[in-house]
């Protein structure tokens, strides 16, 4: 049974806000979701290892250095900038 | 043999000065201006670099040179899908204004061959639904019937490409995203192998799910955009390439080939779609495909272990937005911490903040063995099963969807409700194998069907070459081009 206070936590934990008039509505939907997702453990699983997606390895490219974006062009989505840098307010 | 393609058809004329290139770039502008509005399907469209991008092409067809296959032919991209200087949004407030300072390989490599990129196109928010009514800019409708969804979540590919304004389009497939709505259009999508394509600029959902491929009206035109698609990308380390081209073999007779069939695909499926799916099997056999049944009972908790994982991945990957680089960005705030969770609780659409907060419960401490490892371990089951599948098989036929087109606000109602109803379609994803949708008749409404078809990893080649002979059987009795668009 998933609650109002799970769901907090987890919102908390996720920074997101949940308003009064949401909860009620957030913590229905989770405990269906999670009774649904409960159906795995009737599931029996001998350890079979799960490593990666078709048993793909990483393929390295050589370690050689490529020009990067410049700075100006990493900033020009940010709201706030000073300096080269990506500027926000400090924390309370 | 008939030719369903429109590409090589378009490149044959652009090539012989039936009309030029910017003669087709405004036909398709002009339908884009007429039927959009009924539609959908983009959200942001490209008129002045279209345009220009065609002359070009122009310049160089007056200079006598040869085009390649793909060039000025005009396309259009899943918004998810980075763009330099185009806005790239993934259908989400949060993501507002956003122009990418980088392409995403995958419209890097078509850019690069010429190709006339119309706009981007509506999708479910970040991917996360079924319908594309996730999306900040509302739902995109189907070609077929503006009462219907087209599907979701790359429902404004579908939709563009079904209502003939694009030529054919690039989605993203994490669950079934664009089989889904292929099928509920009645067009042909598909989901490359889990690294055959890169990732690279693809706004992610979830990384080890998330698949690029095309959308398009007919199996050759597919084919000849993966094979443009899938190549090794040194900015993408799980991508491969493809490990063979499908465009040489598309033609090849099937004689023989082993259809494999899973009774347990076809459980809940209405009678309609499974009757369509059986009629297949038989133009199969009549081929002279041999089918052969496969049992594949792991496939009961292929939904459960989809939403878990890709909703774990989800919780993470969409980390990243928080106001500070890029996009939406709460207004009122007291300190860092108040303007991050702010700005991405006015940011984020309800499907968003449920796929987040499911993510974060399962990998949170406590939860983290029952759910995801349990999960992990399943994926790796189902991995398994596949396999020892694929050797008495060469494909799988299922249905792509269990049901028709959803009628416009239905999916919105029950989270779990709309969940079920990707069954069939995240299977292969969870598994990292290749499948495809393509139309296979019509419900009583006159909605399309989908039949789907499984490969082997890397075995795409195989999976676009029964796709055509099927097409090549059936066209003229399972496809029907939407009465709008270009014609």
């Amino acid at each position: 049974m998933v609650t109002h206070e799970d769901v907090l936590k987890i919102a908390r934990l996720s920074k997101l806000q949940i308003r009064e008039d949401e909860l009620e509505a957030f913590t229905k939907d989770m405990d269906e979701i999670i009774n649904f997702a409960n159906t795995i453990n009737q599931a029996a699983v001998e350890s079979s290892d799960f490593d990666h997606i078709n048993r793909l390895e990483n393929v390295f490219r050589e370690d050689v250095v490529e020009p990067s974006l410049p700075s100006e062009e990493i900033l020009r989505n940010a709201e706030s900038q000073e300096d080269g840098y990506f500027l926000v307010k400090k924390r309370g | 043999m008939e030719d369903y393609g429109k590409i090589k058809k378009l490149h044959d004329s652009l090539q012989k000065k039936e009309f030029s290139c910017e003669e087709l770039t405004k036909t398709y502008i002009g339908a884009i201006e007429a039927d959009n509005p009924a539609l959908n399907a983009y959200v942001h469209t490209t008129p002045e670099t279209a345009l220009a991008a065609a002359r070009e092409i122009d310049a160089k067809i007056a200079r006598g040179e040869t085009l390649d296959i793909l060039e000025g032919i005009p396309m259009t991209l899943k918004d998810n899908i980075s763009t330099t200087g185009i806005e790239t949004t993934c259908g989400s407030k949060i993501l507002e204004g956003y122009r990418p300072v980088f392409d995403a390989t995958v419209w890097e490599l078509l850019r690069r061959r010429g190709a006339v990129l119309l706009g981007k196109t509506n999708m479910d928010e970040f991917a996360m639904g079924s319908s594309n009514e996730t999306s900040v800019y509302g739902g995109a409708w189907n070609p077929h019937s503006t009462a219907h969804v087209a599907g979701g979540s790359s429902g404004g590919v579908a939709s563009a490409v079904a209502g003939n304004l694009a030529v054919y389009g690039l989605g993203s497939d994490t669950g079934g995203s664009i089989r889904q709505p292929a099928s509920f259009c009645g067009i042909v999508g598909l989901k490359p192998t889990y690294g055959a394509v890169s990732r690279y600029g693809v706004v992610a959902y979830a990384s080890s799910f998330d698949q690029v491929g095309p959308i398009a009206t007919s199996v050759e035109d597919a084919a000849l955009v993966y094979d443009a698609l899938a190549k090794q990308d040194p900015r993408d380390s799980t991508s491969r390439g493809a490990r063979e081209l499908a465009c040489g073999t598309l033609k090849k007779d099937i004689k023989g080939m082993r259809i494999g069939f899973a009774r347990q695909y076809f459980d809940g499926v209405r009678d309609e779609v499974r009757e369509a799916v059986e009629r297949s099997m038989q133009v199969y056999c009549e081929l002279g495909a041999e089918l052969v049944e496969i049992d594949l009972p792991q496939l009961s908790y292929a939904l459960p272990v989809y939403y878990i994982l890709s909703c774990a991945e989800a919780s993470s990957n969409l980390g990243r937005f928080d106001g500070i680089r890029y996009g939406y960005k709460a207004k009122n705030y007291g300190d860092v911490n108040e303007m991050i969770a702010k700005t991405r609780s006015e940011g984020f659409g309800k499907e968003v903040k449920r796929r987040i907060l499911l993510g974060t419960y399962v990998l949170s401490a406590g939860y983290y063995d029952a759910y995801y490892k349990k999960a992990q371990s399943l994926r790796g089951m189902l991995v398994q099963a596949f396999q020892s599948a694929f050797e008495r098989c060469d494909v799988i036929a299922a249905p792509t969807v269990p049901m028709t087109a959803f009628e416009r606000g239905k999916a919105a109602q029950n989270a779990v409700e709309t969940y079920l109803t990707d069954i069939c379609t995240v299977p292969v994803n969870i598994a990292g194998i290749p499948a495809l949708s393509l139309p296979c008749g019509f419900d009583q409404k006159g909605l399309p069907i989908g039949l789907q078809l499984i490969g082997n990893s890397f075995c795409e080649a195989t999976l676009l070459n029964a796709a055509y002979q099927f097409e090549q059987a059936t066209r003229e009795t399972v496809f029907r081009a939407a009465k709008m668009g270009v014609r």
